[in-house]
């Protein structure tokens, strides 16, 4: 290889920067690195003995001597064929799904009806087309064979028509003391239906109430900074493409927080070119947004007041108004951070941003707001808005106080739609001694879990996809919630059951919510059927012709675009008060001494409502890439102190409350702390949540939600084997994912061509030039911020199966395209860079040369193709495949498929059998469909028509497919930017997916 | 003591073994064989549905063109088997009463498909799509046969993949007239290897052979 003296700031080499993927790897321990198959790779699993498989396999052989062909299948067509339905070609719906309360629209695919496969909507403020991994991994949940079904009282099956009685009957006995013995248990929504209806039930009961409880918080610190900094609860905005300067305290924006998949597109798109932006994250744990840092700081979560302080007090003294008051000197490591952060945010006034995260007490956010006020960025970067959420409180206090009447025995109806509150609530209000206590609770969820089994009424709920809604985003921009498919099994909505207690629960979800909109948008009442004898007494008689209605068509046109044009709402003027925000943040207390224990939503199950989610549990976590549980992470000098390694048990406990939780070492979080990700060790769980991970809420109390100090670890002596899949796969130390200060980059320019262009080569390479199509791909690494939409997104559109914790730990997992993630720098405080890695397609692939029956080869277009009923599965491919993307199946994953998750397939993609080979194909149904239509049609495919799922996906644009043979498409110019390099390029393997080098754009005071 | 095994035990013991091994490769060469012939591809065998519907009457003597049932053959993957629906376009008019059309007039108010019997079946690994075809000049007759003769489909076409890459290597006999592709009768005029290549450079007719092209 050679020489890469290549300089970046703060180390010799640039490019031989060494990176790692985990700390043994660091300490040079080789024993600990599986390798590339690690032992036991080609052992069947436990319970499966070899004389088992040859039983199995003469019965099979015995059973194929039977028939020779298989019987003549069956052809189902229409009885009545909906127009908008063709079979075999895809439709797209434009829809919303519920991000906290808020609307992130989507457009929602479907074969025949049967949805398959969510992408963002383009049009949505809150998506810009982007989607998490969470979104992709939605369908899942609707064809989940355990959802909840049906309805029971007291473990007596109702028909829906039964529970509208009951219910009536119930809201009858409520109505003699106008509610007060009734309440309501509720998530956060924006739902102007909703919002209508809790209206009238309070007008109905004017004595019950409605509390909100969000276990992962949402938005309530900042509305609540709000009201101390501005008087009012406002909701903000940000345009992130507009900051050059972004200082993040403990926020995580870029990828949970806030209108997180708009705000990674805007930072993405600073992060190349002349205006790079700079951000500085001060956090405790490395989290995906501490991962895009400029400059991190690592400190506990208590402290990061403190530091936002020391900022206030700096941007102060840098003569900006207005924040001596709130300012206070820090002293010790991070004082001259502070300074530099000031200095920077001073220099970039009404171009800068401080965002205050979640977990953050208001005071925090308080500052925060007077800071870009302060800054000027109020008005080109921040905008507050009016709240659109129903009910802005979601804090624990109202939880407690219903706790509180519950225990009294004050309640005699409880509804619950909010998520399993008896796993989520916190601890300190017992909330699972108390439930009990309510005569009629009555629960509506998705799926059986402990709050349905403690429950009286066990209701089941429609999935998203097949319910009629609506919500709003931030902006006030208004998305009708419209279903994909009819409810598989019998369920209702949140809308339905408030309508129940209006004596209105026949009306239907549709109705309400379009009736709603009729008069909301001022359009006259529907007109009656012609005339006839039953016209007037029986308008919904659907059958008698209608005169137009002219709402139909503004209705339709809102369904289309998925979103109401012009809803969104006007930036709020609002003042900051210091005294307030001085008041507030005097009365923030001290941080707590010893270990301080920091709760956090997890990337993958969120609050824990995920938690039977197999894609998201398999997902490797964007950091840890740990997979089907969660750990009690550690930074490595907290672990060493405490003598204890990553796989270890530990007894975490803290105020009484104790818990079992496996140690993971993570390079980068904060000293004398300990993170714990929410909503595992769930009591009640199926099939894939049972026993993965322990239950963080219960160290969780009302009066430290996020932060609590006096934390204890004890040994237990006993250890665990954590499925992470960062070591596998290792690229053994190459210079494999490249990151320089973009100052560096005009100097590179010769060690980055030693990347690219030409590679000797005895062999002749094909000349593609005069093809059509020469398909590329390139992925920006400045870009990506490894949130792993494209894992999640890949194995929703290639049927791609989930392998378990068991085959995870022997390297196992199916995923095309991974995540690697490398930290370098020290192991205590370092940085990373994310790669997304899957076939890079090579024109001289090594894959091709070994495998003995042709069941990989190359298209004419240069593709690198994968054959599966070719292959007979010797796995010389992905031996000899350099970047080890390969994927084998070791099992019949795909086997006894439950009939609801055969829906979820996608048609278009073969379901792969047991013993073949898989990989990444750039997605060539979506070649191959974009082909056919394009000559069908008698033209050639556009530029940059064809988008893989992953590209499709990416939240921030990082990965662009298209022809490099059109030098218009915007793959083609990706491909001869100055960052562009090919991975293991002295191979001379010519692949055809480039790589850009991240770009870090550091403050020259902090080198 | 006499030996255990006669001398012409040796001899047995070869014949044996090589009708082991001629057994064996036997086996796997008739079953390559029998996926070839008529009787593997599902070829010659005339399916019975559960509706007697003769392609014959509808095509011959009622003149319909394939399109007005097969919807989507120009416009999608699947051809589309009708809708019920589209059979009471006529048959709510004509022969509304027979009871040969019970089945059909049943699925309609019953609201329940009528489950007609596969014909054609491509191995799930293969990703057919018929509006490429159509488009191209491949006329409905040369897959599927004189479909206007059939009082009950048959498949005439083995469709193995050595059928589908004859063409697919040399598409020009097979090429006809846009506006021809349904006529189950039509000859070339003329010199029909012209002919194939001047519709070859019409159409654009470029059929691919790589792998991906068919299976996904």
């Amino acid at each position: 290889m050679p020489s890469l003296g290549l300089p970046i700031y703060g180390q010799k080499t640039a490019l031989e920067t060494r990176r790692w993927k985990s700390i043994d790897e660091l300490a040079g321990r080789a024993d600990a690195e599986p390798g590339e198959f690690p032992e036991g790779a080609a052992e069947t699993p436990a319970g499966f003995s070899r004389r088992g498989f040859l039983q199995i396999l003469g019965a099979s052989a015995a059973f194929a001597g039977l028939a020779c062909k298989p019987p003549r299948e069956k052809l189902v067509p229409y009885v009545r064929k909906p127009e908008a339905v063709t079979p075999s070609v895809p439709v797209g719906y434009a829809t919303a799904r519920s991000d906290e309360g808020y609307a992130v629209g989507l457009v929602v695919q479907a074969f025949e009806g049967r949805p398959v496969k969510v992408e963002g909507n383009r049009l949505h403020p809150a998506s810009l087309g982007g989607t998490d991994a969470i979104t992709q991994a939605m369908v899942l949940d609707l064809y989940d064979p355990a959802r909840l079904a049906g309805f029971t009282r007291g473990g007596r099956a109702l028909a829906w028509s039964a529970v509208l009685q009951e219910i009536a009957a119930l809201a009858r006995e409520h109505d003699k003391d106008g509610g007060a013995r009734l309440r309501f248990l509720v998530a956060p929504t924006s739902s102007p239906t909703v919002a209508d209806l809790r209206r009238r039930l309070l007008e109905r009961f004017p004595k019950a109430r409605f509390d909100t409880w969000a276990p992962a918080g949402g938005d309530a610190a900042q509305r609540a900074g709000a009201a101390i900094a501005l008087g009012r609860p406002l909701d903000a905005t940000f345009e992130v493409a507009k900051a050059d300067v972004i200082l993040s305290l403990d926020s995580d924006f870029l990828a949970t927080e806030g209108e997180h998949l708009r705000s990674a597109r805007e930072f993405a798109s600073r992060r190349e070119g002349e205006r790079m932006n700079r951000l500085y994250v001060a956090e405790p744990r490395f989290s995906v947004t501490g991962g895009m840092a400029d400059h991190r700081f690592r400190m506990r979560g208590a402290e990061v007041a403190a530091f936002a302080r020391a900022v206030a007090a700096e941007l102060a003294q840098a003569g900006v108004a207005g924040l001596a008051p709130l300012g206070a000197r820090a002293e010790g490591e991070h004082a001259r951070a502070a300074r530099a952060v000031a200095k920077d945010l001073a220099g970039a006034r009404g171009r800068s941003l401080i965002v205050a995260g979640a977990r953050q007490p208001p005071a925090v956010h308080a500052l925060a707001a007077a800071m870009n006020e302060a800054l000027g960025n109020v008005g080109p970067v921040v905008r507050w808005r009016a709240p659109v959420l129903v009910d802005p409180q979601a804090g624990p206090d109202a939880l407690r106080a219903l706790a509180a009447e519950v225990q009294a025995g004050k309640v005699d109806t409880l509804v619950v739609t909010a998520w399993n509150p008896l796993h989520t609530a916190p601890a300190d209000l017992e909330l699972r001694k108390v439930f009990g206590k309510v005569k009629n609770s009555m629960v509506l969820a998705l799926r059986d879990d402990e709050t349905v089994r403690a429950a009286s009424w066990r209701l089941a709920a429609s999935h998203p996809l097949e319910s009629w809604g609506d919500l709003r985003s931030r902006d006030g921009t208004v998305t009708v919630v419209q279903p994909l498919i009819s409810p598989l099994h019998e369920s209702t909505t949140e809308v339905d059951l408030f309508a129940a207690f209006l004596g209105e629960g026949e009306r239907g979800a549709w109705r309400l919510v379009r009736d709603g909109w009729r008069s909301r948008s001022g359009a006259p009442p529907a007109p009656l059927p012609l005339s006839g004898p039953a016209a007037a007494s029986n308008p919904a008689d659907t059958n008698r012709p209608r005169p137009p209605d002219p709402f139909d068509r503004t209705w339709d046109e809102w369904l289309a675009a998925g979103l109401l044009t012009e809803s969104a709402g006007r930036p709020e003027d609002a003042k900051v008060d210091p005294a307030r925000v001085a008041d507030a943040l005097g009365k923030l207390p001290a941080p707590a001494g010893g270990i301080e224990l920091g709760f956090a939503p997890d990337y993958k199950v969120w609050d824990g409502r995920f938690l039977e989610n197999a894609w998201l549990q398999e997902l490797p976590d964007p950091i840890t890439k740990l997979t089907w549980e969660n750990a009690a992470h550690l930074s490595p000098a907290t672990a060493r102190r405490l003598g204890l390694e990553s796989g270890e048990l530990v007894e975490l406990a803290r105020g009484g409350r104790a818990v079992v939780a496996p140690v993971l070492v993570v390079p980068g979080h904060a000293d004398d702390a300990v993170t714990v990700a929410l909503g595992y060790g769930q009591r009640v769980a199926g099939a894939v949540g049972q026993g993965a991970g322990f239950d963080a809420y219960a160290l969780r109390t009302s009066d430290a939600p996020w932060y609590a100090g006096g934390a204890t670890l004890k040994k237990t002596g006993k250890t665990t084997e954590l499925a992470i899949t960062q070591g596998h796969f290792s690229m053994e130390g190459r210079a494999i994912a490249l990151a320089l200060d973009h100052e560096e980059l005009p100097r590179a320019k010769a060690e980055l061509d030693e990347h690219r262009g030409e590679a000797p080569t005895i062999l002749q390479p094909v000349d593609y030039s005069e093809k059509d199509y020469r398909w590329g791909m390139a992925i920006d690494l400045s870009k990506c911020i490894g949130c792993s939409a494209c894992t999640a997104a890949c194995q929703a559109e290639n049927n791609i199966p989930v392998v378990g914790k068991e085959q995870v730990l022997r390297s196992r997992e199916m995923h095309w395209i991974r995540v690697d993630r490398y930290f370098e720098g020290p192991a205590e405080d370092p940085q990373s860079v994310t790669q997304p890695l899957a076939c890079v397609h090579c024109e001289m692939a090594p894959c091709e040369y070994v495998c003995p029956v042709n069941a990989t080869v190359h298209s004419d277009e240069g593709l690198n193709e994968m054959v599966y009923n070719r292959c007979v599965g010797t796995r010389y491919c992905s031996n000899n495949c350099p970047y080890k993307v390969r994927r084998f199946n070791f099992l019949d994953y795909h086997g006894d498929m439950a009939p609801t998750l055969q829906m979820l397939m996608n048609p278009d993609v073969t379901v792969r059998a047991r013993g073949v080979m898989e990989k990444c194909t750039y997605c060539t149904q979506r070649i191959q469909r974009a082909r056919i239509d394009a000559r069908v049609g008698g033209r050639k495919i556009g530029p940059d028509e064809v988008v893989p799922a992953c590209a499709q996906a990416c939240p921030s644009e990082a990965i662009v497919f298209g022809n490099l043979n059109d030098a218009r498409s915007r793959v083609s110019r990706k491909h001869a930017d100055a960052r562009r390099y090919d991975l293991l390029h002295e191979l001379g393997t010519r692949p055809r997916t480039a790589y850009l080098v991240k770009l870090r754009n550091p403050n020259p005071e902090l080198a | 003591m006499s030996a255990l095994f006669s001398p012409r035990s040796n001899g047995i013991f070869r014949i044996v073994i090589a009708i082991l091994f001629a057994g064996a490769a036997g086996t796997v060469g008739a079953l390559m064989v029998f996926a070839r012939i008529p009787a593997g591809t599902g070829q010659a065998e005339q399916v019975g549905q559960p509706v007697q519907f003769d392609h014959r009457h509808h095509v011959q003597d009622d003149l319909i063109d394939c399109r007005y049932c097969h919807t989507t053959v120009d416009k999608a993957a699947s051809a589309g088997i009708p809708p019920t629906e589209l059979c009471l376009n006529c048959h709510s008019q004509v022969w509304n009463k027979s009871p040969l059309l019970d089945l059909v007039r049943s699925s309609w108010f019953a609201n329940k498909p009528i489950e007609w019997v596969r014909v054609h079946r491509l191995p799930g690994f293969v990703y057919f799509n018929h509006a490429i075809h159509v488009n191209k000049g491949v006329g409905c007759v040369e897959c599927h046969g004189r479909v206007d003769l059939m009082p009950a489909i048959e498949q005439v076409a083995p469709l193995t993949m050595g059928w589908c890459l004859d063409c697919h290597r040399n598409p020009t006999p097979r090429l006809r007239p846009l506006e021809e592709v349904t006529n189950m009768t039509w000859q070339p005029e003329g010199d029909p290897v012209a002919l194939g290549k001047e519709l070859a450079k019409k159409y654009d007719v470029k059929p691919r052979t790589s792998c991906y092209t068919c299976h996904r």
